[in-house]
């Protein structure tokens, strides 16, 4: 009987909380809207059934000596697996667009706007009773307007990491409602005629100024902000491997197998920080709520700065491209790609938004990088 | 109280940080302005040279220089 007894508290039955099966419900969501939505499934997949297998209750895979807890340890709290994934970025990233058009660059740097207006607002959310953010919560939250995954990842894991699990769901789930989430905001900040605007064909660009390219940025980097150098280091030399041309079999791995595996573990890594203990407290609200805002005044500030820009410029400029400078390559940009069609079928921007998006991957390491430097 | 001043350092870094980008990004642009520089000339040789190796492969000397020749009169017409 003394038998049964204790095999009934070994089992799952026996052993569950409310607040863990909360949290595998919301591992459930995530499943769902991963394969029946098809938002981010790559990494909300992995996520979703890294958020079940911490919550099983007795099994402690997210405690010290289970899986999910080496994993997290390897490879977030080392801040490995994003810059592997960044890497892997840089490999699939083409910036021939932002070469040929380099003022694009500025428009990646204004909609980093976001990141910097959300912290303060991340900051004045403490008058609400219920939430206490320091200044290294709120930099970790007000990254996801960066709108990289990776970033926000490796940012999180050295300012704020009881707030990764909530920030990096906040960060890919926004990422996947890029399409909904932007084009009410892009329509109501221009006029149809603005819509309309017809930008001149891109120069071509020579292999010479893609090899060079990356080792511009890293110099840059180097000089002026070492702390962004984890970040860029590695996005320079995955593009610098794609471009150069004498190793596409490590350019191919960074592309594929490499991103690929480290984007099971990244998954499952998040996923462990997704115990209810962590994730059901008001500030996981906040963030999401700070993580639209962040998103939505990002793509304001890129439309407005490509409206300024316009005016100023000789050469005309489609304000709509601004709102690709929050990175969310290349979702971004092709959602620029459709609200310019719907103005004027014949006006495919789809090239031209990819630049402002790509300026919008380095623009949104190098705040990583001053948010580093500054609160770290 | 130290919600304002926390406030306070929040607006500063805010300041200070699109500065940052701001001036990091506008370095780079300049640069890159002169990487083009650096680096132009090469793109004509290099797209041409490309375009030959490509059709010399299976197509006889003669075919080429006549296409070439077709080309470039219809270039001079325009």
């Amino acid at each position: 009987m003394e038998g049964l007894l204790n095999l009934w508290h070994a089992t799952g039955l026996a052993n569950f909380t409310i607040p863990a099966l909360v949290m595998m419900a919301v591992g459930c969501g995530l499943l769902y809207l991963a394969i029946a939505k098809g938002f981010e499934p790559l990494l909300l997949v992995p996520i979703g059934f890294g958020a079940i297998l911490t919550n099983i209750p007795v099994a402690g895979l997210a405690e010290p000596g289970g899986l999910l807890y080496y994993v997290y340890y390897i490879g977030i709290d080392s801040g490995v697996f994003p810059l592997l994934i960044f890497m892997g970025v840089g490999a699939l990233t083409d910036f021939s667009a932002l070469i040929a058009n380099p003022r694009m660059l500025l428009l990646g740097a204004a909609a980093q706007f976001g990141i910097f207006a959300t912290l303060f607002g991340a900051i004045a959310l403490n008058y609400v009773p219920g939430f206490e953010f320091t200044l290294k919560d709120a930099s970790a939250i007000a990254i996801i307007g960066g709108a990289d995954g990776p970033t926000a990842i490796f940012l999180a894991s050295k300012l704020a990491p009881e707030l990764l699990g909530a920030i990096a769901v906040a960060a890919y789930s926004y990422m996947a409602l890029v399409p909904i989430i932007q084009p009410p905001i892009m329509r109501a900040l221009t006029s149809e005629q603005e819509r309309n605007i017809e930008m001149p064909q891109l120069r071509v660009v020579s292999k010479k100024e893609k090899i060079l390219f990356p080792l511009v940025v890293l110099s840059l980097t180097i000089m002026f902000l070492p702390a962004a150098t984890p970040l860029v280091g590695m996005f320079c030399l995955g593009n610098l491997m794609r471009e150069c041309g004498v190793v596409d079999r490590l350019s191919n791995t960074a592309q594929n197998e490499l991103i690929n595996i480290t984007t099971i573990f990244l998954g499952l890594a998040v996923g462990s920080k997704l115990a209810a203990d962590q994730f059901l407290t008001v500030e996981t609200l906040g963030i999401l709520v700070l993580g639209a805002l962040a998103f939505s005044i990002g793509t304001a500030s890129g439309v407005f700065m490509a409206k300024i820009m316009n005016r100023l410029s000789s050469n005309p400029i489609n304000p709509l491209v601004g709102a690709a400078g929050v990175s969310a390559v290349p979702m971004a940009a092709r959602v620029v790609n459709k609200v310019g069609l719907e103005a004027n079928p014949h006006n495919f921007l789809l090239m031209h938004a990819m630049g402002p998006n790509v300026a919008g991957v380095l623009g949104s390491a190098v705040a990583a990088g001053i948010l580093l430097a500054l609160v770290g | 109280m130290d919600i304002v001043s926390l406030l306070l350092q929040a607006a500063n870094l805010m300041v200070t940080g699109m500065v940052g980008v701001f001036v990091f990004l506008s370095i780079l642009i300049f640069a890159v302005k002169n990487l083009a520089k650096l680096a132009g000339p090469e793109t004509s040789g290099d797209t041409s040279t490309k375009a030959v190796s490509k059709s010399s492969t299976g197509v006889s000397s003669a075919h080429i220089a006549a296409i070439t020749a077709a080309i470039a009169q219809y270039r001079t017409k325009k």
